[in-house]
């Protein structure tokens, strides 16, 4: 077979069993990979209303058609799963190399079901698979986890793992990839804490086969031609990492501060690229195949280790009001040994210390003080005194305390740092992102901040459906290949279609995939909706509606209710967010159960 | 929107892309378009001539819309494209006349557009030949040549179909004044062999 290894390895811990299985060719044409095969099976596989902390929840590990070639960014990988933190269908991906060295062990996708009994962990190479005992890593961090692992098997071994916040099932735990990367976001790390999954290692170094050789050496030097052109992927991400978008954001009016209740943060200067670069900035690196390298090696005064990336400078810095690039890089060193995300740990603190300020819980905190937010952190992810309340995520902490207003949440995904009173496409992003308030369901910063592919005007609300829409089928399609979206900064749709169809022999136009993507996007919201979630979960806090930001978002509040009557329109959608049946025709999903 | 549709149709113009009551433009928006009307001056629209009608269903709209509205309402359907440039580049359809593609030479163009393929039919003007031709390339390209009469730009904003439009007429004038001057091409660009294959 091209491109894809046609294997799908599935992993019973209940039963302590492992088995390969054909995945059919018209499922990978269909679905492609990563993000948009992970979709497929778990809406077959599992209930909508499951729980995701049960053991009938799966976690479906994915990797494309282009992943291990030569593609620019082509070694991530993908997850997906129902979140415990959102109750959505979620996904989350990383980069790294456990991509491409599982799709070089010979799979595709990697179906994990059941729950252990006692900790284990998963390896698996090119000659079979084992679960083992892992007592002995357990309620251990991930640094000690990777050094460990890497001394006790032979060879080369790329590792996925969980620390103590995947263990206690802290509903925003991560899991790390060899502790540089993370799957983050939705708590899939308390999924693979629930089933007692400590770590998956992979070796393997099967090469993909690739059915137009000459074709696909034409198109992918084409398509590095760009890469090397574009100056966002040539030299900003290269020398400033994510971070370069600090000042660009706080600028613009849209840097979240202080739990949102600000949009310019004064102290913005002290953590941006620039001064991440000049301060701790220790070498540049990158993931497998991939000459953007934004990766940061960093060094404080007391600590080493990698990032911070430009939405944990947002959320643990300025809005938690902490101007100081070490101490943002000091938490997310902790925060990554712990296995915990980090936006959703800023997200969570900055709720916190508002509610604190205001008497709503009494706490000794403030804004800016950085020495009590290491404690805090420790605390969330062993769940320990007020951390076991904030382990929850922000959603059901403020509720709890009858204060949902100070959860700056969609769905209970924490929203990501760019306020949108100062980027109104990206708030309707956030609304309408199927696992919650999400950066990465359609790049609406590109035309509303960097111009890619041009400039709109960014806080004007009306007209921007359209677009969106194509963005978010479009990042499917590079969700489920599984490749890197800050490539679609240098290329779009027609290279990948080219490329994809030189590597698989099978032949697709641009609208093939963005037809695809629809499809894709569809399919999660009808999981969603058959979970529960209607119209009214589409909606952001209050605050967005009724408070101005700050700078040149003074004046700006976000129009909810018309952007999501025109996206709904403009989606084949009914005015409660569901599909009619002719988009349902449309999309080859007919007879489709939609439970409303 | 008025406003940029206004000044792509003066540029147009400007760049000898259409004479003066030439070309069309299109933006859509969910299930409507906004389209410039039938027989405008293109360089001086008004917002009288810009007529908004239904992607799917005709109204009170077509009366007024361009002729070309068919073609229009095809593309959108068959592909995610959410604005369309439809002009006349007079060195562009000149080389429609005589190839099959359009290769740019230069550098912007190579980069840009690769190759744009040049489609036949007998009835060039809003026709159900040019309805089932054009679109079905544009899934593929961001423009394409309809021979002796136009291109057929698409982009996610009106701005993108502008400029492949524009660069194609830029790429096409250099073509022709390569072969009016007799120049003997000295390749520069790895792989331009392929470009016929992109």
């Amino acid at each position: 077979m091209y491109g894809w290894t046609g294997k799908l390895l599935r992993v019973n811990l209940t039963e302590n069993t492992t088995n390969t299985e054909n995945i059919p060719k018209e499922v990978l044409e269909d679905y492609i990979g990563g993000r948009g095969l992970g979709t497929k099976i778990i809406y077959d596989e599992i209930k909508s209303k499951v729980d995701p902390l049960s053991p009938e929840n799966k976690l479906v590990f994915a990797v494309g058609p282009l992943t291990k070639t030569k593609v620019p960014t082509s070694g991530r990988m993908s997850l997906s799963t129902k979140s415990p933190l959102t109750g959505t269908i979620f996904d989350s991906n990383a980069g790294g190399f456990w991509g491409a060295v599982l799709k070089g062990a010979g799979y595709d996708v990697v179906v994990i079901e059941g729950q252990s009994e006692t900790p284990v962990r998963l390896v698996i190479d090119e000659e079979n698979s084992k679960i083992k005992d892992a007592s002995k890593l357990w309620g251990k961090g991930i640094k000690f986890i990777d050094k460990n692992l890497n001394e006790e098997e032979e060879g080369s071994y790329q590792n996925l793992m969980i620390g103590p916040a995947g263990e206690n099932q802290v509903k925003f735990a991560s899991i790390s990839v060899n502790g540089k990367r993370s799957l983050g976001r939705g708590g899939v790390g308390a999924v693979m804490g629930a089933k007692k999954l400590k770590a998956i290692s992979v070796s393997g170094n099967k090469k993909v086969e690739i059915a137009d050789k000459e074709q696909f050496d034409f198109v992918n030097y084409e398509l590095k031609k760009w890469i090397k052109a574009n100056p966002l992927t040539s030299e900003a991400m290269p020398k400033f990492g994510t971070s370069m978008l600090v000042n660009l954001v706080n600028e613009a009016g849209a840097l979240p501060t202080r739990n949102f209740t600000e949009t310019q943060f004064e102290m913005a200067e002290n953590i941006s690229g620039e001064m991440l670069t000049d301060k701790i900035l220790q070498k540049n690196s990158g993931c497998y195949n991939c000459p953007i390298r934004c990766e940061r090696r960093t060094k404080t005064k007391n600590e080493e280790g990698h990032g911070p990336e430009y939405e944990t400078v947002g959320l643990m810095g300025s809005n938690l009001g902490v101007g100081d690039i070490e101490a943002v890089a000091e938490f997310n060193y902790l925060c990554n040994d712990l296995g915990l995300d980090t936006i959703t740990t800023g997200g969570t603190l900055s709720c916190f210390m508002e509610m604190a300020e205001k008497g709503i819980v009494e706490y000794d905190i403030s804004f800016g003080e950085a020495d009590k937010i290491k404690n805090l952190i420790e605390k969330i992810a062993l769940r320990e005194g007020i951390g076991e309340e904030l382990a929850r995520g922000p959603r059901e902490f403020a509720h709890s305390y009858d204060a949902g207003e100070f959860a700056m949440e969609v769905k209970g995904l924490v929203l990501p740092a760019y306020d949108p009173r100062g980027l109104k496409g990206r708030g309707l992003g956030y609304i309408t992102s199927n696992r919650g308030a999400c950066h990465l369901r359609g790049n609406m910063l590109g035309p509303e901040l960097l111009g890619v592919p041009k400039m709109i005007d960014r806080f004007q609300p009306k007209g921007k459906s359209g677009l969106l829409i194509n963005q978010q089928n479009f990042v499917a399609i590079i969700d489920s290949l599984v490749l890197c979206q800050f490539l679609t900064f240098a290329v779009g749709e027609e290279f990948i279609a080219r490329v994809l169809s030189a590597v698989t022999g099978v032949e697709k136009t641009q609208q093939d995939l963005l037809d695809m993507g629809e499809r894709i996007w569809n399919i999660e919201r009808i999981f969603n909706l058959n979970a529960g979630f209607r119209r009214e979960d589409d909606r952001l806090p209050q605050r967005f509606l009724k408070e101005t930001g700050s700078g040149p978002a003074s004046n700006q509040v976000f129009e909810q209710e018309v952007m999501l009557d025109e996206y709904y329109r403009s989606r084949g959608w009914n005015n409660q967010g569901v599909p009619t049946e002719e988009k349902l025709k449309d999309l080859g999903l007919e007879g489709i159960d939609i439970d409303v | 929107m008025y406003d940029q549709i206004k000044q792509v149709g003066r540029d147009l113009f400007l760049q000898n892309a259409v004479s003066s009551h030439g070309g069309n433009i299109s933006v859509r928006s969910g299930d409507r378009v906004l389209i410039t009307r039938r027989g405008s001056m293109i360089h001086n629209l008004k917002d009288s001539d810009i007529i908004e009608t239904g992607l799917f269903k005709n109204d009170s709209g077509v009366v007024l819309a361009s002729t070309e509205l068919k073609v229009h309402r095809e593309i959108y359907l068959q592909t995610t494209a959410l604005a369309i440039v439809h002009a006349h580049p007079v060195n562009a359809v000149a080389l429609s006349l005589e190839q099959d593609e359009i290769i740019p030479v230069d550098s912007e163009g190579s980069y840009l557009l690769h190759k744009v393929p040049v489609v036949s039919a007998e009835h060039t003007v809003g026709s159900k030949e040019v309805m089932k031709e054009v679109p079905e390339y544009l899934k593929n390209y961001k423009i394409v040549m309809l021979r002796g009469h136009g291109s057929f730009a698409v982009g996610q904003m009106l701005e993108e179909a502008y400029q492949w439009t524009s660069s194609l007429e830029t790429s096409a004038e250099i073509i022709n004044t390569v072969k009016s001057s007799n120049i003997e091409l000295k390749e520069y660009r790895k792989s331009s062999d392929k470009y016929s294959e992109w």
